[in-house]
C-alpha cells in the first residue's frame, strides 16, 4: 500500500536514519511505524473523521524533502517573508527553516544560561538526547486521536525529516515568545516536520510556530508534541499560512500532567487543503487545556479541523473554542470529541464551534461530539452556522463603507470572541490583515 | 441652481405589492424638511430606498442627488456622494466598536486615510454636542444599547460623517425629553447652507426643536399634501381623518 514515491522503502528508510547518526532507538520506531503506514489504506469518507474531506494519495505521491544539514544564514539574508514575520512577532528565540532546512537560530544567551534549549530536532538528538528520548513519540505516536493506528501519523512518525526542539527547565519563565518559522520555496516536495516542546515543572513558555509560502504545490504533514510536566503553563500558536496549492496535514497532541495549563490556537488560512487535529489529553487533576482556533476559507480552499479533549484525570478543565468563516466556494469543516473516562469525576469540558458564510456556495460542517463515561462531571457543547447579516452589511454600507470592506470588518468582528483571548496583540494584527487579503481576493 | 436632493416619481414594491406609489419630494440644501403620515404610509420605506436596501424592488422612477440618478447605485457609493440614513431601528454590530468603525467610515467617506488627531477631533466635538459619555465609542455598535442610546449614536455618526443630505427616521422616538433636546441640537449644529435633512416624525413635539421649512404628509405611499411648519401643528390637532377625506384616500 505504498503510493509515496518509489524511491522509499524500509531500505531506504534505515539508510537515511544511519546516514544521520540517529540513535538505535530512533532507528526502531520510525521502522515500526513505517511497517505500520505500509500496512494501512488511507482514509476515506467512510472514515467517520474524514467524513467531510476527501483525501488524494497523490499528494503524498510527491518527492520526499531530504534532510539537509543546517546551512545557518544571518537574519538579513533571509527570505524577505520570514524576515517581515521575524520582526513582526515578538519573538526573541526563533528558528527557521527553508525547505525542510535550518537556516536561522537564534537563542538569547541568557536563555541558554538558564538551561532553555531551542534547536531543530536533530541537533538536539545528538546536544540532549536525554531530554529528547523518552519525550518523542510520547504525545503523537503512530496511531491516531482515537487510539487505533493512522496512516498519517504513522507516515510522520516514520519519516519527519527536520523539525524543532524546545525545553524549559523546571521552574524557567520565558518573556517573549519563542518563534518557529517553516518556509517553502520549492514545489513538488512532501515534507514532514516534527516538533517537541517540554515544558518542565512550573515552566512558562510562549510559542509561536507558522507555516508561510507563496503559492505552490506540496504537501507537508506536521507533527507538534507537548509535554507539559505538573504546573508547567504554555501558550501554543499554530498558525498556518501556506499560499495555495499547498496540501497540509497537522496533528498535534498535548499531555497535560498535574495543575499544567495550556492556551492554545490553531490558526487556518493557507493553502488549498488543510487539516489540523488538535488533541489534549487531561491526564493530571487540575490540569487546564483551553484550545482556541480560527480559520477561514476562501475561494477554493478547503479548511478541516478536528479537536479532542480526553480526559483522564479526574479534576481537570478543558475549553474549545472554535470560530471560522468561508468566503466564495470555501469549505470548511469542524468536527470535534469529548471524551471522558471513567476516572474524569468532576471534570468541566466545554465545546463551541461558530461558522460564518459569506456566500451561498460557502459551505460549513459542524460536528461537535460527547462521550462520557463518567457522571459528576460538567459538559456542554454546541455549534452554529449562519450567513452574514445582511442588515448589518447595509447598516454599515449607509455609512460608506464599501461591501467587501464591510465584511472584512464583520469577519474580524466574528472571530475577535476567539482571538479576544488570546494575549499576543501582533498575532491577532497579522492575523487580521491576512483574513482582509483573502476577503478582498475572493 | 441650489442643490437639491429630488425624488421624482418613485414607485417600490416589495414582493410584488407596491409601497410607494409615484412619491414627488424636492429637498434643497440648506432646508430641513418633515414628513409624517399614519402608519405604514411608507416613510421609512422612502427613507430605506433612497439609502439603497437591495430589499426594495424600484420600478420606476428617479432619485436625483445634487442632480444625479443615484437609483442604481450601491448604497455605500451614495453614502460617499454625501446620503446620510439615520435608522428607525439601528441595528447591533457586536465586535465592531463605535470608534473603529466610524474612522473607516470617515476614510471611506473622503476616500483616503484620515489623520487621527483630525478623526478624534471630530469625535470629541460631536460627543460634547451630544452631551454623550466618550466611553461609548469604545463600545461595540448599539451592542445593548438603550432605544434612546442607539439613536443617539445615530446622531453622532451625523455629526462625524457629515453628509450633504440627511434622513432622520424617526429619531425621537424612544427619546425621553432631555435626550430630544440634545438630538435637536446635534441636527441643528449640522443645519447650514450645505445640509439638507428629511426628518420623519410623528410628533409636533420635536419640531418645536428642530423647526422645519417645509412639511410633507405621506399617506398610502404619497405624498399629498405639503405645507410650512403650522401643517405639523394642524396634523397634531386634529389627525390625519380629514386630510383622508382631502385627498379622497
Ligand atoms: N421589507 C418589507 N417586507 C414586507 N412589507 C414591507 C417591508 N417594508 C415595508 N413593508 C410594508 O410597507 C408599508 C410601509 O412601511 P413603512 O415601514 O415604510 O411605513 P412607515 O410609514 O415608516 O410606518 P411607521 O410610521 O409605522 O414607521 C407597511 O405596510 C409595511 O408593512
Ligand atoms: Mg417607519
Amino acid at each position: 500500500m505504498n503510493e509515496i514515491a518509489t524511491s522509499l522503502s524500509l531500505e531506504s528508510l534505515r539508510q537515511r536514519s544511519k546516514q544521520r547518526g540517529e540513535p538505535a532507538w530512533l532507528a526502531a520506531a520510525r521502522e515500526r511505524a513505517w511497517r505500520i503506514f505500509e500496512r494501512l489504506d488511507w482514509p476515506t469518507r467512510k472514515n467517520e473523521a474524514w467524513r467531510y474531506t476527501d483525501l488524494d494519495p497523490a499528494w503524498f505521491a510527491l518527492d520526499l524533502e531530504e534532510t539537509r544539514p543546517a546551512e545557518l544564514r544571518q537574519r538579513d539574508e533571509l527570505p524577505r517573508a520570514v524576515r517581515e514575520r521575524l520582526a513582526e512577532s515578538d519573538a526573541e528565540a526563533a528558528l527557521v527553516f527553508e525547505d525542510g532546512r535550518l537556516v536561522y537560530a537564534h537563542l538569547p544567551a541568557e536563555l541558554s544560561a538558564k538551561g532553555v534549549v531551542l534547536s531543530d530536532l536533530a541537533g538536539a538528538l545528538e546536544d540532549h538526547g536525554e531530554h529528547v528520548e523518552g519525550a518523542l513519540y510520547q504525545a503523537v505516536t503512530e496511531t491516531g486521536l482515537q487510539g487505533p493506528e493512522d496512516k498519517l501519523a504513522a507516515l510522520n512518525a516514520a519519516l519527519w525529516g527536520y523539525g524543532a526542539f524546545v525545553y524549559v527547565p523546571a521552574g524557567v519563565t520565558l518573556e517573549a515568545p519563542i518563534g518557529v518559522f517553516h518556509y517553502a520555496a520549492r514545489p513538488g516536495k512532501l515534507s514532514l516536520s516534527r516538533t517537541l516542546i517540554v515544558l518542565d515543572d512550573n515552566a512558562e513558555a510562549t510559542f509561536i510556530e507558522e507555516y508561510l509560502s507563496e503559492e505552490l504545490a506540496r504537501t507537508h504533514v506536521a507533527v507538534g508534541e507537548l509535554l507539559l510536566r505538573p504546573g508547567a503553563r504554555l501558550r501554543h500558536a499554530g498558525v498556518q499560512t501556506w499560499g495555495a496549492g499547498a496540501h497540509h496535514f497537522h496533528r498535534q497532541r498535548a499531555l497535560l500532567e498535574r495543575d499544567a495549563v495550556l492556551l492554545d490556537l490553531a490558526v487556518n488560512l493557507g493553502g488549498s487543503l488543510a487539516r489540523t487535529e488538535v488533541a489534549s489529553e487531561l491526564v493530571g487533576p487540575g490540569a487546564d487545556s483551553e484550545m482556541l482556533g480560527v480559520y477561514f476559507a476562501g475561494r477554493d480552499q478547503h479548511l478541516d479541523h478536528y479537536t479532542t479533549q480526553h480526559h483522564v484525570s479526574a479534576q481537570a478543565r478543558s475549553d474549545v473554542y472554535y470560530k471560522g468563516a468561508a468566503a466564495a466556494n470555501g469549505r470548511v469543516v469542524y468536527q470535534g470529541l469529548i471524551q471522558l473516562e471513567p476516572t474524569a469525576q468532576k471534570t468541566d469540558a466545554y465545546q463551541t464551534n461558530r461558522n460564518l458564510l459569506l456566500s451561498r456556495e460557502a459551505r460549513a460542517e459542524s460536528v461537535p461530539q460527547l462521550e462520557i463515561a463518567a457522571n459528576d462531571v460538567r459538559c456542554s457543547h454546541g455549534s452554529s452556522t449562519a450567513p452574514v447579516d445582511e442588515e448589518q452589511l447595509f447598516y454599515l454600507a449607509t455609512r460608506g463603507i464599501p461591501r467587501v470592506q464591510a465584511q472584512q470588518l464583520l469577519v474580524a468582528a466574528f472571530l475577535e470572541e476567539v482571538l479576544g483571548r488570546v494575549p499576543l496583540e501582533k498575532l491577532r494584527l497579522h492575523i487580521a490583515r491576512i483574513i482582509e487579503g483573502r476577503l478582498s481576493a475572493s | 441652481m441650489t442643490k437639491t436632493l429630488e425624488i421624482r416619481d418613485l414607485w417600490v414594491n416589495v414582493e410584488d405589492t407596491p409601497i410607494l406609489k409615484g412619491v414627488n419630494l424636492t429637498l434643497p440644501r440648506g432646508e430641513v424638511h418633515a414628513l409624517m403620515g399614519p402608519n405604514g404610509a411608507g416613510k421609512s420605506t422612502l427613507g430605506k430606498v433612497i439609502a439603497g436596501d437591495p430589499s426594495y424592488e424600484v420600478v420606476r422612477g428617479q432619485i436625483l442627488l445634487d442632480g444625479e440618478d443615484i437609483a442604481e447605485l450601491e448604497p455605500d457609493e451614495r453614502a460617499r456622494k454625501g446620503l446620510f440614513l439615520a435608522f428607525q431601528y439601528p441595528v447591533e454590530v457586536p465586535g465592531v466598536t463605535i470608534a473603529n468603525f466610524l474612522r473607516l467610515a470617515l476614510q471611506a467617506r473622503y476616500g483616503q486615510e484620515v489623520p487621527l488627531t483630525e478623526f478624534y477631533g471630530k469625535l470629541q466635538r460631536a460627543i460634547e454636542t451630544l452631551e454623550w459619555d466618550e466611553a461609548y465609542v469604545t463600545r461595540y455598535l448599539n451592542e445593548g444599547f438603550s432605544g434612546g442610546e442607539k439613536k443617539r449614536n445615530e446622531i453622532l455618526q451625523l455629526m462625524v460623517l457629515e453628509p450633504a443630505y440627511a434622513i432622520l427616521d424617526e429619531t425621537d422616538s424612544g427619546l425621553d425629553i432631555d435626550a430630544l433636546k440634545v438630538v435637536a441640537k446635534g441636527v441643528n449644529a449640522m443645519r447650514g447652507p450645505e445640509f439638507g435633512a428629511l426628518v420623519i416624525t410623528h410628533y409636533q413635539r420635536l419640531l418645536n426643536y428642530i423647526v422645519p421649512d417645509v412639511v410633507h404628509v405621506m399617506m398610502d405611499g404619497r405624498i399629498v399634501k405639503t405645507g410650512g411648519r403650522e401643517l405639523a401643528l394642524e396634523l397634531e390637532e386634529r389627525g390625519y381623518d380629514w386630510l383622508k377625506e382631502e385627498v379622497g384616500a
